[in-house]
């Protein structure tokens, strides 16, 4: 027989329902206190500016009247937005860059993590020397590879001219047909490093015992690897693939330094067009409009990051 | 080895025609040099006629012994600037501190390029300086914005009429003077007399009209297979504006009325016939005879330098002071890239910016202002007006506006012309007295708050458009003018 006393009667009727909610709360109290410092930041620095972002892109913004002078447009830039060719332009370029760029960078990443996964003799020195596009600044990458490209006096013009290859420098990002793909190249340099870090790290974790007993059951090296290898290195090649599509839709400084989005608009990619109409043509509601477009993608993004993640942490509970 | 095309009583008196025309938009009082006069030779003869004591005269704006804080922004010096003009810069700030040692000066230098991005930031959080130092496009969208204060020369100790008067109006607006001209500049054409000869041309004539550059680079392209005329046409970049616009209004066009000696500002004339026919002649260059460097839009003019020290660029447009820099790219070149660096210095020519087909002759007035902004706007709140006014004093005196201007510009205050310094200058800097005979044709950007979103992206964009062929040369004209439109009528 069970005794229940009025206190522990009382203790369970708060745990059910929304009281059971704060109830819980309350037994945390001392967790929350340890995060409030972080989400009061997170509030001013994070909350705030977005807020701010999302009431601005409802306004206009005169040259001549300072910001607080602003007018109300309603959805006026958000039409704007849409129905201007630029912006369909741009979203282009920003598809092409974010999708090659992301897809070479890991393609390449995979293919060296598993060249550099072998013990072979220099291959810390070769490591070495891969992760070095990632390390050195992106703005000195951007000028070094801007010299590289020049289309009258760049290295690779003066070596094909030399070679007699080329009657004159090959035009890379004079033209508005070849300026994206060789921005996406530079971009596939610097990045592809980070790449092939996160699959080594991956690799690591692929259980050696599974990979010599299929090797003894007769399976071949492919067949190892698409049916061990692989399946394990999914999760996190899924994890890096995200964060290399939102580092590439948010990049800014190889584009912006080496051409400033044109010629002609042609290596315009999102946030250099919304940096020019804020900073250089003064536009701050319709900057802050195509960057709550922007948002709302990256947090698409982001959330299927987090589940990326949250699904890692259930197969490895799991396991 | 001075081989100047110019020179001569038809010069001269053009010279002093175009200065009445272009520079007498307001009622002058009485101004320290007799612009009327305005010649090389006239500039020689009353160089070194005075002398100032800036100490002495900044100290009756602000005491010496003053003791403030002061936070300043200043358009500095950049890769593309000669040495001489760093020392000099240096020695300024030396000199304020030793002038005003009470005076805690936390200054910051920002490249053309940088500094209206991030002085329009720091205005959005009321961070920015007590004082800044402007590019001449500027000070009216800050100055329309209410950001700065009512500042004229009378409040450091100087008159309006010390200053240029086309200076004075890129300060003004709704009638209220909200800053100093520090220093006021026009480029001149530069090119190699060698190369000239090489492709068949006189050495020592410059091309007279845009037409005839358009031809000129052409002829040096296809006989020596080098580019001809150093166009840029990078957006964002300075550069561009001050390399086009001179061939806009010579061609007779403009954006508005800029051009004209009372602008109204009120019609856009970007698509009219005659700025066609300037873009057209860039076309040509670049597209049709492919005689200007590919990455013309790209670069900006401390791209073109190398390649005209290199021999591989027959023309240019640019400051006096590109022969200094000349000077100082040749000194870090070795073995014989420095012998051919200076066959190139040997046969550096300057002369006047060709005319358009009608015989009209524009360059940019270019330059600086300074200003001093609102509390509100100002980190902390306040402004240290003694302090500010110190600094301004000292950079707009006729000491320092010629000193801080030395190779590649004018001083801003007309006395500067008198010092001893102008006149060791004339005997220093090669083909100062080009620039300075180009001042009179000089044309400021339209005075409206929108002018560097024309200038900087609007036209650049228009070039692109034309250059890269996204857009014929009459769509990317009429492209250009409806965006001029919206944005003047706020649309946007």
């Amino acid at each position: 027989m069970t005794i229940v006393t009025g206190k522990a009667e009382a203790r369970r009727r708060l745990q059910s329902g929304w009281s059971g909610v704060l109830w819980k709360m309350w037994e945390h109290r001392a967790d929350y206190a340890y995060v409030l410092p972080a989400i009061a930041v997170m509030l001013i620095v994070i909350a705030y500016p977005i807020y701010y972002t999302i009431e601005l892109s409802f306004f206009k913004t005169p040259p001549g009247l300072q910001l607080r002078d602003k007018i109300y447009v309603g959805f006026d830039n958000y039409t704007n937005i849409l129905t201007s060719p630029v912006f369909w332009k741009v979203t282009w370029n920003t598809m092409i860059w974010t999708l090659a760029s992301t897809f070479i960078s890991f393609v390449l990443g995979f293919g060296s993590a598993l060249a550099l996964h072998r013990d072979f003799i220099g291959r810390g020195v070769l490591r070495a020397i891969l992760i070095i596009p990632w390390v050195i600044s992106a703005v000195a990458a951007s000028y070094i590879w801007k010299w590289i490209y020049h289309s009258d006096f760049g290295v690779i013009g003066a070596v094909l001219v030399g070679l007699g290859w080329a009657d004159r420098p090959p035009n890379f990002i004079d033209n508005v047909s070849t300026v994206l793909p060789s921005l996406i190249v530079v971009n596939i340099w610097r990045e592809f490093p980070f790449a092939m870090i996160m699959m080594m790290a991956g690799l690591q974790t692929v259980p050696e015992q599974l990979l010599s007993a299929a090797k003894v059951d007769g399976a071949s090296a492919w067949q190892r690897f698409w049916h061990v290898t692989f399946p394990h290195l999914s999760s996190v090649s899924t994890v890096t693939i995200l964060l290399l599509a939102v580092a590439n839709f948010n990049s800014f400084i190889i584009p912006w330094i080496m051409t400033g989005g044109g010629p002609s608009n042609a290596s315009h990619i999102w946030i250099t067009h919304i940096y020019e109409l804020a900073f250089g043509r003064q536009l701050w509601g319709v900057a802050s409009a195509y960057s709550v477009l922007l948002f709302l993608i990256l947090m698409t993004l982001g959330y299927f990051y987090v589940r990326a993640l949250s699904g890692n942490e259930r197969k490895e509970g799991r396991a | 080895m001075t081989r100047i095309t110019l020179g001569g009583a038809v010069l001269r008196g053009t010279v002093s025609t175009a200065l009445v025309v272009s520079l007498s938009a307001s009622a002058l009082g009485a101004p320290p040099v007799d612009l009327s006069k305005w010649s090389p030779e006239y500039v020689r003869s009353i160089a070194g006629t005075q002398d100032f004591d800036t100490a002495a005269d900044c100290g009756k704006v602000t005491p010496l012994d003053y003791k403030g804080r002061l936070t300043f922004w200043y358009q500095g010096v950049f890769e593309g600037d000669p040495d001489l003009l760093r020392q000099y810069y240096k020695e300024f700030f030396e000199t304020f501190r030793k002038t005003y040692p009470n005076i805690q000066l936390e200054e910051q230098a920002l490249t053309y390029n940088d500094l209206l991005d991030k002085f329009r930031t720091a205005l959005l959080g009321n961070a920015a300086p007590m004082a800044v130092r402007l590019q001449i496009l500027g000070g009216t969208e800050f100055a329309a914005k209410g950001y700065l204060q009512p500042l004229k020369p009378e409040d450091v100790g100087y008159s309006t009429e010390d200053f240029w008067p086309g200076a004075m109006k890129a300060v003004t607006w709704d009638g209220v003077t909200y800053g100093i001209p520090t220093n006021n500049e026009t480029m001149a054409f530069i090119w190699n007399a060698d190369i000239f000869k090489r492709a068949g041309l006189d050495p020592d004539k410059a091309p007279a009209t845009w037409d005839d550059v358009v031809k000129y680079s052409k002829q040096i392209h296809d006989k020596l297979g080098i580019s001809g005329y150093g166009l840029v046409a990078r957006k964002n970049a300075g550069n561009t504006p001050y390399r086009f616009m001179p061939q806009l209004w010579a061609y007779g066009g403009g954006v508005f009325d800029e051009a004209t000696a009372n602008p109204t500002y009120k019609e856009v004339e970007l698509n009219s016939p005659q700025s066609k026919a300037a873009l057209q002649a860039s076309y040509n260059m670049y597209v049709r005879d492919k005689s200007v460097p590919v990455s013309a839009l790209t670069n900006q003019q401390a791209d073109n330098q190398p390649l005209f020290l290199a021999g591989q660029l027959g023309m240019m447009v640019s400051h006096p002071s590109d022969y200094n820099v000349m000077l100082d790219l040749q000194k870090k070149a070795t073995g014989t890239d420095k012998d051919k660096a200076q066959t190139v210095i040997d046969n550096m020519r300057y002369g006047l910016i060709p005319t358009g087909p009608d015989g009209k002759r524009a360059v940019v007035f270019g330059g600086s202002n300074i200003h001093i902004l609102k509390p509100e706007y100002v980190e902390g709140g306040k402004v240290d007006e003694p302090a500010a006014k110190a600094i301004i004093c000292m950079w707009t005196s006729p000491e320092w506006s010629l000193k801080m201007a030395y190779a590649g510009s004018n001083p801003g205050n007309l006395n500067g012309f008198k010092t001893k310094w102008m006149k060791e200058r004339l005997d220093s800097i090669k083909f100062l007295d080009v620039t300075t005979s180009m001042l009179p044709y000089g044309i400021p950007f339209p005075a409206l708050p929108q002018s560097p979103e024309i200038m900087n992206i609007i036209v650049p964009d228009m070039l692109q458009n034309a250059l890269t062929g996204a857009m014929t040369v009459d769509q990317a004209a009429d492209d250009a003018a409806e965006k001029v439109k919206s944005l003047v009528e706020g649309k946007l």
